[in-house]
Order: structure tokens, then C-alpha cells, then sequence
């Protein structure tokens, strides 16, 4: 009996459950979370032999796979699941939500990416922010160049004050590299793996053909300092290479996404072309 | 409610705190500037300017006014008590510095800074004036209104504007203190107590499936499971057991705790992170527990979530809206300037009549003309002029922070650093002793179905096809009219 008088913590967030009902699921006060109740039987309530897989968000009954719908509810623009049983009134108290299209997401499934994914996220990323510290060592270089070094003297100017060209051509470069980054992160984004692929492959040919012509404006060859442009071409070079293979990779296995989703969008009549022979 | 159980949010603060942070930080930008305009001067023009120390002038005015001020600007108005006190000592110094200058020197004291081939002549005493007013201003500010500045001891003060929007929702996020809780549920253990339960506790067991304790992350073997509750093998609390019999995901020696809210798959506490509930008010429950999948923004076939974005653009909007509260305190100064320049412009003649006779650091009338200009013209000419250099200066300042904390930003997606679990988040709260934030998912802020889109799709097909076939049968219609009047 003193057991029963203790506090049920809920086991997902740690809050107080109040137990009202003994034979049937109980919230938790902070999070909402079903918690058995001390008498519940875990079997389906409809299947008695069925162990129970889920609870109705509706009448929190506990129901098996058989007895579930899914649906995916709006909740003030966030997308939730929502599960309910087969009885009458709980699928009219969902009825609000969309019901869940179980084939299709069966078909559209992209968790067999999920590795190569989360390895070229890594390889596009580390490369964009070795490009970006390069490009942020490279301003920083330049300026130090331009008004602490003699060879500042030797830079071109445009007519304008010194350094003028330095920076405006340098900030450019940081925000090609700032493109760059911002586009080697949305290659984990299944829909647009391809297209980011696609682009920072451009993006790569633009910043590789920026850097060269920089590097010959200015007339770095001629900086006295060699480790300067060692580590400029180490870092880029390395930089480059990263991002190339993590772009190429995107796009390989961006269009493997782009085939299954065309597939299952015709297997389950959802192309375009089928909707409008319903029309 | 008692006062000190009373928590206080970033939109709580008093206005003229507000401004006292402003003032400062454009203290701290001016000081910026002068240093860098002090470089440039050395370096371009005379290097023996100021007697040879203009070098140790800059790194004064750096190290004694841009640092401080920027700093103690930046966290004086977040309702910070150490932050006050620095305020009002960096204050008392700075008046104590200003008045011993202005009694050394005098109100009339100049520099002439060559820059760029012309002579600037830089009211130093009026500045020290100036700044004079302003820290006396600023003491006493701080002084007569302590109880707004700084919240009572022990007071919680959120900083955070989206929870402190949230807090005025009323949401709470997280029920347990940052303690371990005795067996009884309630009361918090010493630390002696849960470092030994800490030490002793294991997380994972050789009987088969086990539950995590949602109070010290022990695992729990299933077998031990009586009434649907379960007593926690290291710290005694009573677990009730989640709705369903059904393994982790991820983790097949795990029961489940509950569902991944966006997905709907079976998860531990090892594998769900706490999330804002949506606001809707069909929402009940306090928090919502997403996957790190979900959290991560991938792509669910029945929901997508895009945006896996580091907000670039937001970069801009911000040094737009410190460009813009600039101005606006620009403008305010300059109708301020102008209603004062009404009843004033006599003051310059007194001045002039004044320092006419010989008392000020330069000894003609020159001086006191220049004076003159400087406080009817030159003052809001060089107050303009500083806004547009510090726009200069301060917006790349701004830019280039920003693609810093980018590419700190993008280092931490790439090592996945954002993804807290429920109960890595737990064990950390209890060493630290500190209640734990939760990191909402930057990913997940606008969610479509896949329905959306493919309608989005098919309308704009069918769109097409319309005016396709509207033309067509204009087209054809054409035709007819031109076959039928060849008919007669
Ligand atoms: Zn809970
Ligand atoms: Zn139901
Ligand atoms: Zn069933
Ligand atoms: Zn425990
Ligand atoms: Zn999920
Ligand atoms: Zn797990």
C-alpha cells in the first residue's frame, strides 16, 4: 500500500502521473504521455491475443496494428502524427487530419540513403568551411599585405584609394564562400540533394576561377612571403577537392531519389499525368 | 507570489536601461572609430603626432573605452546585477577621468589630427564634457532605479526572446529540478547521494529488454516490472510503464518511452529529444518528443520538412536593424540638437568673449571661432558624418561576426552537436546543477505533406494545360471564322 502512495514518475520526461484509472492508460501532468494503468492489460483492446502496438490519441484505448489508423494532423504549420483506433467516433474526432497514405510512404521510404547521406553532408560540409576559414584567412592576408608590408605598394589600386580593390574583390570572395557553405549543408535535404549538388559544383567552378584570377590581379607570385601562398593553395585545394566529391556524390544519389520518387508517384497513380485524367 | 519566485524576461526591462546600453555601445563604437581614425592618422600621416604618442593614445582609448564599452554595453541592459555594478564603476572612473581632464585642460582644449592631407581639430574638451554628462547621467540612473535594473537574488531571468515570448505563453520546459529525486519522488537528493547513485548505476543490463529511469538513466531490467510500474534499481523512484510493449527503434534493448511525434515510431530516451509543443490549441501536452531524424528535418515520405538552413540572410536583416536603431537615435539626437541650438546660440558668444582673453590652450581668437562653428555646424556635419563612417565600419563589423558564428553554426550541423537526447540532457543538468534549454530544432519551422506538393504540382500542370487549350480553341475558332466567310 505505501508503494501506491508514492509519486509514478513518467518515463519519458521525469513528471508526476497521476493514476485516475487502473485499468486504463493514464497521462502524465507535464508531458501528456499515456502511462499504463497498475491493472491495464497490454493487449489490444479489440484483439485479446495481440499485444498492443500503439494507444488511440482519441480514446487512448490500446490498440494493435490492425486496429490503427494513421493520419498526419496540422498543428499550427508542424506536421504530427496522430493515431487513432477503427471505432466510429475516433475517426470522426481525426477526421480533421489527412490519413496517413501507408503505400506511399512505403514506397517514398529514403532511409536506405541515410549513410551515404550523413557522409556526404560531412565531406561537402568540412569543405565549404575549410573554404570559407580559407577565404577569411585570405582577406585577412590581403589586408596585412596591402597596408602593413611593402608589397602593398605593388597592388593595384583602380584609381581609388589603396586597398579599395583588395576589399571589394575579397569581400565577394567571402560571400561566394558563404554561398558555398550555405549550399554544401542542404545536400542532407532529400529533395533538394540533387539540385544542391548540381549548383555547388557551379558554385565550385565559379570560386576556383575567382581564386585564380585573384591570385593573378594581385600578382601573388610575387609575394615575398612563400608559406602565404603555400597554405592559400593547400587549404584551397583541399577545400575544393572535399567539396567536389561530396557534390558528386549528392548528385549520384539525388537522382537515385528522384527515380524512386517518379516510381512511386506512377505506381501509385500520383503523377501529375493520372491526376489530370481524373479531371 | 513572492518576488524572488517571480521570473523575469528580456521584455521586462525598463526603457531608459535600454538606452543606457545604446549609449554605451555607440560610446564603444565611437571609441572604435577614433582608434582606427587615430591609426590611420599615424600611419598615413605624421607618426610624431601628439608628441609621439598617438601609438599609446590608441591603445588607450581601445583598451579603456572601445572594450569596456562595447562589453559592459552589450550585457548592462539584460537585467545582469554584475553587469550594473561594472556599469557604475566603469561610470565613476570614467567621470572621475573626464572631470580631472577638463579641470587640467580646460572646456577649450583641442587636437588637430592631420588625416588625409586635411586638419582635423577634435574638441577634446567638449567631449570630456560630454562624456562627463553622460556617465553622471547614467550613475544616477542606475542608482535610483536599481530595483528595475537589476532583478531581486536568486530571480530567474530569461534572455532568450523566443522563450521569453514563450514564457508569457505560460510553457515551462522542464519538470524535473536540475537534482537527482529521492525514492519517494519528491525530495531532491544531496550530492553525495547522487554522485553514489551515478557511479553505481548501469546502463544497460544483461536481463534482456530494460526501461531507462527518466530520474537517473539506470537501465531497469523489464523482468522487475509489477502492476505496470517499476521500481529503479539505482535510485528507488517509481517509473510507470509507457503505453506500449514495443522495443526502440534503434535500440532493440530498450523498451520504448514513447513516440516520435512527427514520424510516429517507437523511441527510447536515448534517441528523442524535447521539442516546443506546436502552438495550436488542440496541442494538450507541454512538450513534444521528436526522433533525431525528424529533428534533423530529413524528409518523412507523409511529412516532408525542408530547410536545412543557416539563416544567411538573417545577417543582413540584423546589421540593417543596428544600422536602423543607430539612425533613430541619430535623429532623435538631431531634434534634440536643434531645439537646444534655439535657446543656445547666444552661448557661443559668451564663450567666444571669454576665451577672448587668453585663457584657453590656443591663444588667439581662431580658436574660439572655430569653437563657434563646431557647436552651431560642424557638431551634427561630424555626428552625420561618424553615423555614415561607423555604418562603414560597424556593418562589415556585423557582416563579418556573422559568417563566423555561420560557420560555427555549419560546424556544429556537421559534427550533429544539436541533437540533445532526453536523457543525455538529464544526466548533464544534474552535474551541472543547471536546468536544461532545450535546442529547438532550427529545421522544422515550416512543414508541408507531401499532398501539398504534389497539388502545388498537379494545379500548376493543369494551369498550363488550361491556357494550352484556351489558346487552341481561340486558335481554332479563328480558323472557323475564316473558313466560314470563305463560304459566301
Ligand atoms: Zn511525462
Ligand atoms: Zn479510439
Ligand atoms: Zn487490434
Ligand atoms: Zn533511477
Ligand atoms: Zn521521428
Ligand atoms: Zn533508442
Amino acid at each position: 500500500m505505501s508503494s501506491l502512495q508514492r509519486m509514478i514518475m513518467c518515463p519519458v520526461c521525469g513528471g508526476s502521473v497521476i493514476i485516475e484509472h487502473s485499468d486504463q492508460v493514464n497521462l502524465c501532468t507535464y508531458c501528456a504521455s499515456p502511462i499504463l494503468g497498475p491493472n491495464q492489460n497490454r493487449n489490444c483492446t479489440n484483439h485479446p491475443d495481440t499485444l498492443a502496438t500503439e494507444v488511440c490519441h482519441v480514446c487512448k484505448d490500446l490498440i494493435c496494428d490492425d486496429c490503427t489508423e494513421k493520419r498526419v494532423g496540422d498543428y499550427g504549420g508542424k506536421l504530427l502524427t496522430i493515431v487513432n483506433c477503427s471505432k466510429e467516433s475516433c475517426i470522426a474526432a481525426s477526421d480533421w487530419a489527412r490519413p496517413l497514405n501507408v503505400e506511399y510512404q512505403r514506397l517514398a521510404n529514403m532511409d536506405w540513403a541515410d549513410k551515404s547521406d550523413n557522409f556526404i553532408l560531412r565531406i561537402t560540409g568540412v569543405g565549404a568551411v575549410v573554404m570559407m576559414i580559407f577565404e577569411l584567412y585570405f582577406i585577412i592576408g590581403m589586408l596585412n599585405l596591402q597596408y602593413f608590408t611593402p608589397f602593398g605598394s605593388l597592388l593595384p589600386t583602380g584609381g581609388l584609394f589603396p586597398g579599395i580593390l583588395v576589399i571589394i574583390l575579397m569581400v565577394i570572395g567571402n560571400i561566394l564562400a558563404a554561398v558555398l557553405l550555405q549550399t554544401s549543408l542542404q545536400v542532407y535535404v532529400h529533395e533538394r540533394q540533387l539540385t544542391s549538388g548540381a549548383f555547388l559544383i557551379v558554385a565550385l567552378i565559379l570560386e576556383a576561377a575567382y581564386l585564380i584570377w585573384r591570385g593573378l590581379y594581385f600578382n601573388l607570385v610575387q609575394v615575398p612571403d612563400p608559406l602565404f601562398l603555400t597554405i592559400l593553395l593547400a587549404a584551397f585545394l583541399f577545400g575544393t577537392m572535399l567539396v567536389f566529391i561530396g557534390s558528386l556524390g549528392a548528385i549520384y544519389i539525388g537522382n537515385k531519389k528522384r527515380i524512386q520518387m517518379n516510381r512511386a508517384m506512377d505506381q501509385l497513380n500520383l503523377s501529375t499525368k493520372s491526376a489530370l485524367k481524373e479531371l | 507570489m513572492p518576488e524572488e519566485n517571480k521570473v523575469y524576461t528580456i521584455f521586462d526591462r525598463p526603457f531608459g536601461l535600454r538606452f543606457i546600453g545604446l549609449l554605451e555601445m555607440s560610446f564603444g563604437a565611437v571609441g572604435l572609430l577614433s582608434t582606427v581614425g587615430l591609426l590611420a592618422a599615424l600611419l598615413t600621416g605624421n607618426p610624431e603626432m601628439l608628441d609621439g604618442l598617438g601609438y599609446i593614445y590608441a591603445l588607450l582609448i581601445f583598451v579603456g573605452v572601445v572594450i569596456p564599452n562595447l562589453i559592459i554595453g552589450n550585457y548592462v541592459d539584460d537585467l545582469r546585477k554584475n553587469a550594473v555594478i561594472a556599469q557604475i564603476i566603469y561610470s565613476i572612473i570614467a567621470m572621475g577621468l573626464s572631470g580631472f581632464f577638463l579641470a587640467v585642460r580646460g572646456i577649450g582644449y583641442f587636437w588637430t589630427v592631420p588625416l588625409f592631407e586635411i586638419e582635423l581639430v577634435l574638441a577634446i574638451g567638449n567631449l570630456a564634457a560630454m562624456i562627463f554628462a553622460a556617465q553622471v547621467f547614467i550613475i544616477m540612473y542606475l542608482v535610483f532605479n536599481w530595483d528595475k535594473a537589476v532583478p531581486p537574488k536568486g530571480a530567474k531571468v530569461v534572455r532568450d526572446r523566443g522563450k521569453a515570448r514563450q514564457m508569457k505563453r505560460g510553457l515551462v520546459l522542464s519538470p524535473l529540478a536540475p537534482t537527482l529525486i529521492g525514492s519517494d519522488g519528491t525530495t531532491e537528493l544531496t550530492d553525495e547521494d547522487s554522485k553514489r547513485i551515478l557511479d553505481v548505476r548501469k546502463v544497460v543490463t544483461v536481463e534482456g529488454m530494460a526501461i531507462l529511469c527518466s530520474n537517473c538513466n539506470g537501465a531497469t531490467p523489464l523482468t522487475k516490472v509489477q502492476d505496470n510500474r517499476l521500481q529503479c534499481d539505482y535510485c528507488g523512484v517509481t517509473l510507470g510503464i509507457s503505453n506500449v510493449f514495443v522495443p526502440c527503434e534503434n535500440h532493440a534493448e530498450f523498451l520504448a518511452a514513447t513516440t516520435c511525434a512527427v514520424c510516429g515510431n517507437h523511441f527510447c530516451r536515448k534517441c528523442l529529444t524535447a521539442q516546443e509543443p506546436p502552438i495550436d490549441e488542440r496541442w494538450k501536452g507541454s512538450t513534444i518528443f521528436v526522433c533525431r531524424t525528424c529533428f534533423e528535418g530529413r524528409y518523412r515520405p507523409a511529412v516532408t520538412t525542408t530547410s536545412f538552413v543557416i539563416p544567411i540572410d538573417e545577417l543582413f536583416s540584423t546589421a540593417g536593424a543596428r544600422f536602423s536603431s543607430v539612425s533613430r537615435i541619430y535623429r532623435r539626437f538631431l531634434g534634440a540638437y536643434g531645439g537646444a541650438m534655439k535657446h543656445l546660440w547666444r552661448l557661443p558668444l559668451q564663450l567666444l568673449s571669454s576665451l577672448g582673453k587668453g585663457r584657453g590652450s590656443s591663444d588667439n581668437c581662431t580658436g574660439a571661432l572655430i569653437m563657434m562653428i563646431i557647436i552651431i555646424i560642424a557638431i551634427p556635419l561630424i555626428a552625420g558624418l561618424l553615423l555614415l563612417v561607423g555604418a562603414i565600419i560597424i556593418i562589415p563589423f556585423l557582416f563579418y561576426a556573422g559568417l563566423v558564428v555561420v560557420t560555427i553554426e555549419a560546424i556544429k550541423v556537421i559534427s550533429r552537436t544539436d541533437f540533445q537526447s532526453i536523457d543525455s540532457v538529464r544526466i548533464q543538468s544534474v552535474i551541472k546543477k543547471k536546468t536544461p534549454k532545450v535546442k529547438e530544432s532550427t529545421l522544422r519551422s515550416d512543414t508541408r505533406s507531401w499532398e501539398q506538393d504534389f497539388k502545388s504540382k498537379s494545379l500548376a500542370v493543369q494551369r498550363k494545360r488550361e491556357i494550352e487549350r484556351r489558346e487552341r480553341m481561340s486558335r481554332r475558332n479563328q480558323d472557323h471564322s475564316f473558313v466560314g466567310g470563305a463560304g459566301y
